[in-house]
């Protein structure tokens, strides 16, 4: 079965600028991929050159095994841009009928399902919207119709952290059904639910994949325990799971991956009096992938 | 119903209001200027009489022209001018929006998301253009149509000339008002095919309406000044307005000449439409 999205040396260069950089693309059937990147770094014109608003410069892209400018394929996909601009004088549910009228899309209980989960009120012309009902409104075009793939640009900016939560919950869902769906966004704890894989893009470049587990082992926590007597680092030496031992303020910094039994076991044996954990969270990753001195790893 | 369908409606459906007050902008006009015939032509329409050659051409007057005259009446004082130059500003208006204003705001590159094609956009937003160019146009003849009789505008007029010979001129009738606005309708949709084609090309409003604009204008002081000086009377061929106001169809009745006008916005319409299939959208 051919993969959902691919792209093959997708490239995209205004002039001397190159936004997207021979891009290599596989996303399967059923799954989640993040797309991951700082502002300005190719993940919205990534979006365009799929969907056929911007022709690459170079190289190749397909979406469910046609062309995104094939209307054929575009009525099995749901979009969401990451700037949605409504025509101001519609209201919720004129985008709903003029949108869904141009999908084909018939299914009235699944839209006012979705109007009533995001907590919209429908009959607002668009003008009078706050930002993030306008996404709402979005959210529920790019949904109402079930489609196979769903392409988010951005997707919660703009909502609410209780709405985020529902969005998460709405994509677990579709997920369950076989949706495909392609997120972009700049804040890894938001992806950190629903990704399967993350694509970590950089000044147009792909920087790295790695699927969430691989991504979850770069968190790797530090753990800090202290004695009532003096503890030398070498007795932790050789505990399964152990990367480091350090002293700190007279306690000792374990630095772990992977299960913690061992070493909690013999700090036990030794008579530790004080445990606290310290764990990195994705954010600190995704900051630390980044790292303009660095680079991307 | 087809997509195009769905776009061509809902582009006219959103332009209600302002249609609306296009038409009634131009009903208004026509029928006051209409309304002042019955004391212009009591007093012979002397007025007019001493204008001078270069303001007889920005009146549009020529010597076959008798401004006491229905028909002489109307054409300067609504169809050498005002109707035209409202028709082509409309016409620019709605061909510099139908797709470059749209895609400025960003509604359009979210439409072309859903399973429509560029062709359905483009041509359906012309169609829809011309549409409301037509409809505003139709409303004023028909108002202009319905004045005819309320102000005396349908009567025949006799003068008598120094020598005592008499000359009758007819009234104006439903049919030369819908020529005469037929013909401003159609020099209206070349500058909607105009403003449509650079609009299409760049996806830049501003810049499809500045360039209309200033062709419509540049045009305009081109034929009026160059029509008033001999040596520079060639240069007049260049202006869309040579044609409008040398056919004068008002008073002459529909030419051929007015479907060149009609050649020209399917050309644009043509070139835009491929221009618009090929290039990138811009970022909203």
């Amino acid at each position: 079965m051919p993969a959902v999205i691919e792209t093959e040396g997708l490239t995209k260069q205004w002039g001397d600028l190159v936004a997207v950089d021979s891009l290599d693309l596989s996303v399967e059937k059923g799954e989640c991929y993040a797309f991951l990147g700082r502002n300005g770094s190719g993940k919205s014109t990534t979006a365009r050159m799929l969907l056929d608003f911007i022709r690459p410069t170079r190289g190749t892209s397909r979406l469910l095994g046609g062309a995104g400018s094939d209307p054929t394929v575009r009525a099995r996909v749901g979009y969401l841009p990451g700037d949605l601009n409504l025509p101001r004088s519609m209201t919720g549910n004129d985008a709903f009928d003029f949108f869904g009228g141009l999908s084909g899309t018939t299914d009235k209980d699944e839209r006012k399902s979705l109007v009533d989960r995001l907590d919209l009120d429908p009959t607002r012309p668009v003008r009078e919207l706050s930002t993030g009902n306008r996404r709402k409104v979005g959210l529920v075009v790019a949904f109402m119709s079930n489609p196979e793939l769903l392409i988010l640009d951005e997707p919660t900016s703009g909502l609410d952290p209780v709405l985020q939560e529902e969005f998460r919950d709405l994509l677990d869902e579709r997920k369950q059904t076989g949706a495909t769906i392609w997120l972009t966004s700049h804040v890894m704890a938001e992806v950190e639910r629903v990704a399967d894989r993350v694509g970590l893009i950089r000044d147009g470049h792909m920087a790295k994949e790695l699927s969430m587990t691989e991504l979850r082992h770069q968190t790797t926590g530090t753990i800090r325990l202290a004695f009532p007597q003096v503890v030398e680092t070498s007795a932790f030496e050789g505990v399964a799971g152990v990367t480091g031992v350090r002293v700190e303020d007279g306690e000792i910094v374990v630095t772990i991956e992977g299960p913690v039994a061992a070493l909690l076991s013999r700090a036990g044996e030794l008579g530790a009096s004080h445990i606290e954990t310290e764990k990195r969270d994705l954010d600190d990753v995704f900051l630390e992938l980044f790292d303009l001195k660095g680079g991307a790893t | 119903m087809s997509a195009a369908l769905r776009i061509y409606l809902r582009w006219i459906r959103d332009r209600r209001l302002s249609t609306l007050m296009w038409s009634l902008g131009l009903v208004v006009i026509v029928v006051m200027t209409a309304a002042f015939y019955p004391s212009l032509s009591e007093s012979g329409g002397d007025i007019f009489a001493d204008s001078s050659g270069a303001m007889s051409t920005l009146l549009g007057l020529s010597d076959i022209i008798d401004p006491s005259s229905p028909l002489g009446y109307l054409w300067i004082g609504l169809y050498a001018n005002i109707v035209p130059m409202t028709l082509i500003a409309l016409g620019i208006a709605l061909g510099s929006a139908a797709i470059a204003g749209d895609e400025e705001t960003g509604t359009l590159e979210y439409m072309l998301s859903k399973p429509v094609t560029r062709t359905a956009v483009a041509l359906s937003r012309f169609a829809a253009a011309a549409t409301i160019l037509f409809v505003v146009a139709a409303v004023t003849a028909l108002a202009l149509i319905a004045s005819i009789p309320l102000f005396e505008l349908g009567d025949d007029v006799t003068t008598t000339g120094a020598d005592g010979s008499t000359l009758t001129q007819p009234g104006a009738t439903a049919a030369d008002v819908a020529a005469g606005t037929f013909a401003s309708f159609a020099v209206g949709l070349g500058f909607l095919g105009i403003s449509y084609l650079l609009g299409a090309a760049t996806g830049r409003k501003g810049f499809a309406t500045g360039i209309s604009t200033a062709i419509a204008v540049g045009g305009y002081v081109l034929y009026t000044l160059s029509d008033a000086t001999d040596s520079l009377e060639a240069l007049t061929w260049v202006s869309p307005w040579r044609w409008y106001i040398a056919d004068a169809m008002l008073l002459d009745g529909l030419e051929w000449d007015v479907l060149l006008p009609f050649g020209l916005a399917l050309i644009c319409l043509l070139v835009g439409w491929q221009w618009f299939l090929r290039r990138d959208l811009q970022n909203p």
